[in-house]
């Protein structure tokens, strides 16, 4: 995959000189990196057979919550508090249909996905809520040794969740029950608490997405969460190699999947493609992957 | 060179990522006979008729039919031109009808539509001819294993066939379906079919197959009439030297100390008030048909399926003390009967496969794995069961099915269980494996723990067993010592399945 990524920057150096620039890059990254956590919370959802499209309108759902509550003179940290925790909460109704009632994770997410928009466009009256207080964007937009801080937040979240993934029993049991739930729940494993539990992730990451979003746009907005980017966390994921048979999916592929559907989405722009080209070529790729996926599952 | 009528299998090779799985074997098998194939696991027998029934392709070699190259480009292939494959796994539809599985692939039609009065009729016939008892409109998913596994003969026989292949099939049939069974394939014979008879039981040769060949380690090691043979020369065959099956320790006589006592389990429809009680040491057959509840009732013990009424108690600290099964499952060790579904975790590592159950073991002191001692565990574990691995890193679906099931077992070795619930633990497994595992139940048992064991083969449960526990319609309906003999059993089952004709 890091000689995709390779082979990308290359061509792009060729044919678009200013992609290869300082700023075009770092851009590049901050925009990778809200992609990034939501492929983060999706690969864990992945990881147990599942799927959960309602993660960009539950971004965009706790964003506008959190900025409504800024913008009407709360404290900024709490606003932020207040996005994880909405997001949060959204995740966990999603978890508790899938793991505990069973429910297939498809449909529950899609409807969740059409309410949370739902209300978000309602709460919002269709506008962007914005003139957020300096404060918010100084820590949020500061850089650390010229790095952006969200993207050092989706750096630090992506190894602390592999080590994480690979080494605690909850990452254990997740891939057991993705694997097989028949065989992980002889074996113990709580099979519907880590169902769920992966919801309730995906949920999380969602509101972190939707702190950094905000910040990075200085407003919160229904239109945050567009069919469009179900399409880029998906393709993401499955460009990072995470099997959507589940069982299988490292989270620093899902993040290295995201910084190279950026790069594809910016360089399109960059070479002067329409926004509809992108979503051909998306799509074209994510088919690839799953084609390279259900093969990998054959053999 | 003449046209030699039969099937000829000549030079036949395959390798597998670079490990030869055959190695030039030859097979011959003229019309109208029943040709035994015999190996231990791992010798390539499933290989070499993978490749006959077009699953998989040869790297080298010849296959004629009555002289004539055959096309095992694939299974569609071979089936077209007459070679059936009932196979040990099975390769059933859940959801769509005993008929609708049987003619899959050739559902007859009229004007483009599926002719269901023809499905049915031809469907019932074939089950009558099996001696079937469940309807052709019957869900598959709600039969049992024994059930589908004749389902999966009579797909085999609903079309033409020149060769039929029998890949284990009566790892999961009782006595009087296997007997049927032998019926159907005196049947072939006599209409001039080849019949090839893969199987992990000697007196099943005896009883149904002319010639016998013998494969080891990919290659062939005999080929001849049965009447040459006794069960011990193919044995000795089948493992070759200083590998014999080898004893089973005795299991000591159980203490008196009762470890679970279990009063009135009941489940509507599957159990019965269901009481009885397991000691220290003690190893218990459950021994009833398919069907009768044995697995029904472990698997409610460890809540894996719900109960309506009835008590637990399991000894601990001293006491016997009133459980939940959930709480039983947390000192049980459970192996159930469906390795593949419900037991091995494929794409994952030997390793990752034994810790499972006992990683709140491994924790270091910040509450993650401790890679170390995981790795030591598995070692241990893999040396304690004389696991055959490349090493702890190599994919559990990679291993042969006697391995799989050692590690299905062995993991809960790290959690010291008292209570081992073992379902059909040997099934599948040649005589080498089996007795692995059942030495591992005595183990376990001389060690103190309590053994509930299900087999389906009476000789299992009496080479290890202290007692055994009748079964039938989810009660308990009696109780032999350990003086029972075959017949005994057999008796016991024969009896009902007379009562249930004469019904």
């Amino acid at each position: 995959m890091l000689l995709a990524l390779a082979a990308l920057l290359m061509a792009m150096h060729v044919y678009a000189p200013a992609f290869l620039s300082y700023r075009n890059l770092i851009n590049v990254l901050v925009q990778s990196s809200t992609l990034g956590i939501l492929a983060l919370g999706m690969t864990v959802v992945l990881i147990t057979g599942g799927i959960d499209l309602s993660m960009p309108a539950n971004m965009a759902l706790s964003a506008i919550i959190g900025g409504m509550f800024i913008q009407n003179g709360g404290d900024p940290a709490v606003g932020c508090v207040i996005m994880l925790a909405s997001a949060t909460a959204v995740g966990a109704l999603n978890g508790f249909a899938i793991g505990y009632l069973g429910m297939i994770p498809f449909v529950v997410t899609l409807a969740t996905m059409s309410v949370a928009s739902g209300v978000a466009a309602w709460l919002s009256e269709g506008l962007s809520i914005s003139k957020f207080p300096e404060s918010f964007f100084d820590v949020l937009l500061a850089r650390i040794g010229g790095v952006p801080i969200s993207v050092l937040v989706t750096i630090l979240l992506t190894i602390a969740g592999t080590w994480l993934l690979a080494r605690s029993i909850f990452g254990r049991h997740l891939y057991a029950a993705g694997l097989s739930p028949r065989a992980a729940r002889v074996a113990r494993v709580p099979v519907q608490k880590v169902t769920s539990s992966a919801y309730v992730f995906a949920g999380a990451a969602s509101g972190i997405a939707a702190i950094l979003l905000t910040a990075r746009l200085g407003a919160a907005s229904a239109n945050m969460g567009t069919d469009g980017v179900v399409l880029d966390i998906i393709s993401a994921c499955v460009v990072g190699g995470v099997s959507i048979y589940g069982g299988f999916g490292r989270l620093y592929n899902a993040a290295l999947g995201a910084v190279i559907i950026t790069v594809i989405s910016n360089a399109l722009n960059l070479l002067g493609a329409s926004y509809f080209l992108g979503l051909v070529i998306k799509g074209l790729v994510i088919i690839t992957f799953i084609f390279l996926d259900a093969r990998g599952k054959n053999k | 060179m003449m046209a030699a009528p039969g099937l000829v299998l000549s030079n036949i090779s395959k390798r597998f990522a670079g490990v030869s799985a055959l190695k030039g074997v030859e097979l011959t098998a003229a019309p109208g006979e029943a040709m035994a194939l015999l190996g231990a696991n791992g010798a390539g027998k499933s290989t070499l008729m993978n490749i006959l029934g077009g699953v998989i392709q040869r790297d080298e070699g010849v296959a004629l039919l009555d002289g004539h190259p055959l096309d095992l480009a694939s299974p569609r292939a071979a089936r077209a031109q007459g070679i059936a494959f009932v196979h040990q796994e099975l390769t059933m539809l859940p959801t769509l009808t005993v008929a609708e599985n049987i003619m899959i692939d050739h559902l007859p039609t009229v004007g483009g539509l599926i002719d269901f009065k023809a499905l049915k009729r031809r469907t019932q016939d074939l089950l009558t001819r099996l001696g079937c008892r469940f309807d052709a409109d019957t869900r598959v998913g709600d039969l049992g294993p024994g059930d589908q596994q004749m389902i999966e003969v009579a797909r085999a026989l609903s079309r033409e066939s020149r060769v039929v292949i029998f890949d284990e099939p009566t790892s999961s049939l009782t006595e009087p379906e296997k007997q049927r069974l032998f019926g159907v394939i005196q049947g072939l014979k006599s209409e001039g079919v080849i019949v090839i008879y893969i199987t992990h039981f000697l007196d099943e040769v005896f009883a149904t197959c002319d010639r016998v060949t013998v494969m080891r380690d990919g290659m062939l090691v005999s080929t001849g009439p049965v009447s040459a043979h006794t069960v011990a020369s193919l044995a000795h065959e089948m493992l070759g030297e200083g590998s014999l099956a080898g004893d089973i320790p005795t299991a000591v006589p159980p203490a008196d100390e009762v470890i679970l006592s279990v009063a009135k389990l009941t489940r509507a429809r599957v159990l019965s008030d269901v009481s009885f009680e397991v000691r220290s040491g003690e190893i218990v057959g459950l021994w009833g048909l398919l069907g009768s509840g044995r697995t029904e009732l472990l698997r409610a013990l460890v809540g894996l399926d719900p109960i309506d009424s009835g008590s637990i108690r399991l000894k601990s600290s001293g006491h016997l003390v009133t459980v939940t099964p959930s709480q039983l499952s947390r000192s049980t060790a459970f192996v159930t009967e469906d390795r593949r579904g419900e037991g091995i975790f494929p794409g994952q590592s030997v390793e990752q496969n034994l810790s499972l159950p006992t990683l709140r073991q491994l924790l270091n002191r910040f509450g993650l794995v401790d890679r170390s001692r995981e790795r030591s565990l598995a070692d241990d574990l893999i040396g304690r069961l004389g696991i055959k691995t490349s090493g702890r890193g190599q994919d559990i679906a990679t291993l042969s099915g006697g391995n799989q099931q050692k590690i299905v077992f062995g993991r809960w070795l790290g959690s010291q269980p008292t209570v081992f619930l073992l379902d059909e633990p040997t099934r599948g497994l040649d005589v080498g494996a089996k007795t692995e595992i059942l030495r591992l139940a005595v183990e376990i048992a001389n060690g103190g723990g309590g053994v509930l064991l299900v087999a389906s083969e009476p000789e299992e449960l009496m080479r290890v067993c202290h007692r055994y526990l009748l079964m039938d319609r989810g009660r308990i309906v009696g109780e032999l010592g350990r003086g029972a003999t075959r017949d005994d059993l057999v008796a016991r089952v024969s009896n009902r399945a007379v009562d249930e004709v004469l019904q």
